[in-house]
């Protein structure tokens, strides 16, 4: 119990700090810097500080961090306790580096720190195997990250925030754009962006749920500060080609991570998924931003930046909300698979609703946060769509408005199913009558995060404000108004709530009586119930091209074919990109294979490579 | 108060377009058909009914036909025949989400009612709404004057030519996917495995269902509004008025003349319409004068 309560306690602790750090952050126009560590060398010196960019991150690291520590309370093993405040104070220590050593340090910690909570179960076979390949990834993209800082630091010749920017706009164009492909490498595979997406649906459901929360709702975001720290702070400013490549990009991984997300059956793999398309909205929002600051409209880039921004707290807390939702209904049922799940709705009395609350938001559902910041990001890609400039860039504008609007309705295919299928409904299995759900630590972690989701919705000005102070030093202009922000999503439910009001209390007044459903005459069963599998049919069909479907069925006959005994069904995806990143793998090992050749193992031909390799050198060289 | 007298106009004659319709639709296939003022009669009866559902549903069925009603008058309030200034709240965007609420409710309802008929059509009316909403979103700004913001009042003063044409086809197919017509679904249709919407609808009864076809009712004559304001003077309410006699006459034409597609050609429809849209704005972003 000591060892929970300290993790615990530290993280709030942690969290605390980041909720005081963030108040100067926001508040300041211009990055300061508060430590600067000595060092054996100019090149090592480690220095903290604090930029406005910074402080939406803060913010989302601290209001994630109460409530994943009071779900930690209740839940999961004491030791993630303590591994998750030291996952937090990484996470913290990244987003006050302010030199180049500083954040690859912080970086590194936090990748392997997180590493050890991936491993968590490390005795079964497939999470040692996703702890794996998320060290590779994130190995990779650290050594790209270190690239991209350190090509940086060398054309400043100081290894200080300060100083790089400072030289940013002398930056050679092959430089810059070098340091931006570094850059996306490195943080977009952290932050789970197709088609570097694969370590994520792999790492985040084995790891324990409240790391999950952490993982999902802060620590990719994290790589997406580190994006904008690049994009807008370090090598300011970016040509449009940047912002265009980001727009194209995001829309690819929102697409391609909710159809992925819509055909599977796990439900926090699902949601990692869930976390590749909300990703991807939020590069979109930064790759309008981009475009619109080389075409000189500030307004509109402060307005995408803000939506970016604004999307990127929305997600952490709705994310953090379901994942941590997804750990109560794995500890309380033992599993996670859709298809085993049902009718959790009458003894989850308080997770359920709150759930609700988390689909909802996550869907875009006025009046809740996910549906303001979708709407603002909407704006801004309409808005960059004025009928005057390049038209390449218009249709990949529009492409993206389709893609952005696919993904809305894909999401909200999705979501009915994982509520429906979880939480309504009759149970799929035969058990002993379930204990009601008290409210608990855990309970108050998801009601914690709920509001909040209810609240940014309902005044989306409490959150919109602040952010367009930051965006406005970041680009150098206030952001586009939108008059109707204030009232909209009140007044879009203002009907639908009332009317939903009107309907219970009339049910109450005069009754409802119950019949069984029709089922065509037959006894009302649970497995008549529509399953996961079957809800997701028509998508996988209507998306076989991507997803590329295949299905088993064993029938077993008996007696007649006409009622067979027993029909098993099985249904995998093996989606487009994962198989052309195995046709890729599997190439580079039939590569490798023939390099062989050269390895021979005879010392003398190893001596000719040498000798061969000095005068190689000396010629190039002279 | 003028929104609000939009509001009651639209919810007064949303029966009668919907008994119309269905009456010119029985004349075309030589049937007497029902009145027109069956509709009306039809929720008066069934207002005074006691509702039926299954054992164990939760709160969100009940809520569902009221959320479903509450967004259908929103849709209504949202039109831009009384307030045309910019300053209407609810703009094309907004309208997209507001729908999916709706939707999202009545998807849940109906996988709550533990019927393998209503989970089908929940399923499939996510499916198609998935496809719906981009190509209803591109259909609407490919109508609207671009770089005028998202409000309906964009949509005004806009001139019609080959790229408001081609916006207003693709807004017709989703208009015939939005309320429920043939080819897409069939709203008279008896058969549970053939049904979308109906399907979603088929365990309520009485006054809960009374409710859910006024929304019905309401949200169709509100994509027919929408459709005449993206056709010549569509914004005058008299000229909206005759762009909906013949759009309500097209439809019944449609649906005599057409079969309903098998469910999986249907995407095919859809994606078309999202074509149509895409060409539209297309057009006006090279600046095609036409």
């Amino acid at each position: 119990m000591t060892l929970r309560l300290i993790g615990v306690c530290a993280t709030w602790a942690v969290a605390l700090c980041a909720a005081v750090l963030a108040v100067p952050a926001g508040l300041h126009h211009a990055p300061v810097s508060f430590v600067t560590l000595a060092a054996p060398a100019p090149a090592l010196r480690i220095a903290l500080g604090l930029t406005p960019l910074a402080a939406p991150f803060l913010v989302l690291l601290a209001l994630l961090a109460i409530p994943v520590g009071a779900w930690s309370l209740r839940r999961g093993r004491p030791i993630d306790a303590v591994l998750i405040a030291g996952f937090t104070l990484t996470m913290l220590l990244v987003l006050i580096a302010r030199s180049v050593v500083a954040f690859f340090f912080a970086w590194e910690a936090m990748s392997l720190i997180s590493a050890f909570l991936v491993a968590a179960h490390h005795e079964r076979r497939n999470v040692r195997r996703a702890t794996f390949v998320y060290l590779i990834v994130a190995q990779t993209g650290a050594a790209c990250v270190l690239v991209a800082l350190v090509l940086l630091a060398a054309w400043a010749g100081d290894p200080s925030f300060g100083a790089i920017a400072g030289a940013a706009a002398t930056l050679p164009p092959g430089l810059r754009t070098a340091v931006f492909l570094f850059a996306l490498l490195g943080f977009g595979s952290k932050a789970g962006l197709l088609p570097l997406h694969f370590w994520l649906p792999r790492a985040h459901p084995v790891a324990p749920a409240n790391a999950s929360a952490l993982l999902s709702g802060v620590m990719l975001k994290i790589a997406l500060y580190g994006l904008l720290l690049v994009t807008f702070e370090l090598a300011a400013p970016g040509p449009a080609l940047w912002g265009l490549v980001l727009i194209v990009i995001g829309t690819i991984s929102a697409v391609g991570g909710v159809l992925y997300a819509v055909v599977d059956h796990d439900l926090k793999r699902l949601l990692a998924y869930h976390s590749v398309e909300n990703v991807g909205i939020i590069v979109i929002a930064i790759g309008v931003a981009l475009l619109a600051q080389s075409h000189g409209s500030s307004a509109l880039a402060a307005l995408a930046l803000t939506a970016a921004l604004f999307h990127t707290i929305n997600h952490g807390l709705f994310k953090g909300l379901l994942f941590l939702g997804a750990g109560t209904v794995a500890d309380t049922e033992g599993t996670v698979d859709l298809e085993c799940l049902g009718g959790l709705w009458g003894h989850l009395v308080w997770t359920a609703p709150l759930f609700l609350i988390g689909c909802a938001a996550i869907t875009g559902l006025p009046p809740f946060n996910g549906f303001v910041s979708e709407w603002m990001t909407f704006q801004s890609l309409i808005g960059a769509l004025a009928p005057d400039g390049d038209v390449m860039a218009k249709l990949v504008l529009l492409g993206s408005i389709a893609g952005l609007a696919l993904t809305g309705g894909l999401a909200a295919a999705c979501f009915v199913k994982v509520f429906g299928v979880v939480f309504l409904g009759r149970s799929r299995r035969s058990r002993a009558t379930p204990q009601r759900e008290k409210f608990d630590a855990p309970a108050f972690a998801l009601a914690w995060l709920a509001s909040l989701c209810t609240l940014f919705g309902f005044v989306p000005l409490l959150v919109v404000g602040p952010l367009s102070r930051i965006v406005a030093g970041a680009v150098g202009g206030a952001p586009m108004p939108l008059p109707s922000l204030p009232v909209l999503p009140a007044a879009l439910v203002l009907l639908p709530l009332a009317g939903a009001a009107y309907a219970v209390v009339l049910a109450a007044q005069r009754g409802v009586r119950k019949a069984p459903a029709w089922t065509c005459g037959s006894p009302v069963t649970a497995a008549a119930q529509y399953t996961a599998t079957a809800f997701s049919k028509p998508l996988r069909t209507v998306f076989a091209f991507v997803l590329l479907p295949e299905r088993q069925r064993v029938v077993d006959a008996g007696a007649s074919s006409w009622f067979p005994k027993k029909i098993r069904y099985r249904t995998e995806s093996r989606y487009l990109i994962d198989e052309a990143a195995r046709r890729f793998a599997a190439a580079m090992l039939r590569l490798t294979r023939r390099a062989r050749a050269l390895q021979s193992g005879s010392l003398r031909i190893y001596l000719a490579y040498a000798v061969a390799a000095v005068v190689l050198v000396v010629v190039v060289a002279r | 108060m003028p929104a609000a007298m939009q509001v009651l106009a639209i919810v007064v004659l949303a029966p009668l377009v919907q008994g119309a319709m269905k009456r010119l639709r029985a004349r075309l296939q030589e049937k007497p058909g029902p009145p027109i003022l069956q509709p009306y009669r039809d929720l008066a009866k069934l207002w005074t009914k006691e509702a039926v559902l299954p054992e164990g549903v939760s709160i969100i069925a009940l809520c569902a036909p009221g959320v479903s009603l509450g967004v259908a008058l929103t849709f209504a309030a949202a039109l831009p025949f009384v307030d045309r200034s910019a300053g209407s709240i609810v703009d094309i965007v907004a309208l997209a989400f507001l729908l999916g609420l709706g939707r999202f409710v009545l998807a849940l309802a109906a996988l709550d009612m533990r019927s393998a008929f209503t989970g089908m059509a929940a399923s499939r009316e996510m499916t198609f709404a998935s496809l719906v909403e981009p190509a209803l979103l591109i259909a609407l700004l490919g109508g609207a004057a671009l770089g005028r913001g998202t409000s309906f009042a964009s949509l005004h003063g806009v001139p019609f030519g080959l790229a408001g044409a081609l916006a207003f086809g693709a807004f017709f197919l989703l208009l015939l996917a939005e309320t429920a017509r043939v080819p897409i679904d069939n709203q008279e249709t008896h058969y549970e495995l053939t049904m979308i919407h109906e399907g979603l609808l088929l365990e309520y009864a009485g006054w809960q269902l009374a409710m859910l076809q006024a929304a019905a009712y309401v949200r169709q004559l509100c994509f027919l509004l929408l459709a005449a304001i993206l056709l010549p003077g569509g914004f005058n309410p008299w000229a909206a008025v005759v762009w909906i006699v013949v759009l309500a006459g097209s439809i019944s034409v449609v649906e005599t003349a057409f079969a309903k597609l098998r469910l999986f050609e249907i995407p095919q429809l859809l994606v078309t319409a999202l074509l149509l849209a895409v060409t539209s704005i297309g057009l006006r972003l090279l600046g095609v004068p036409v």
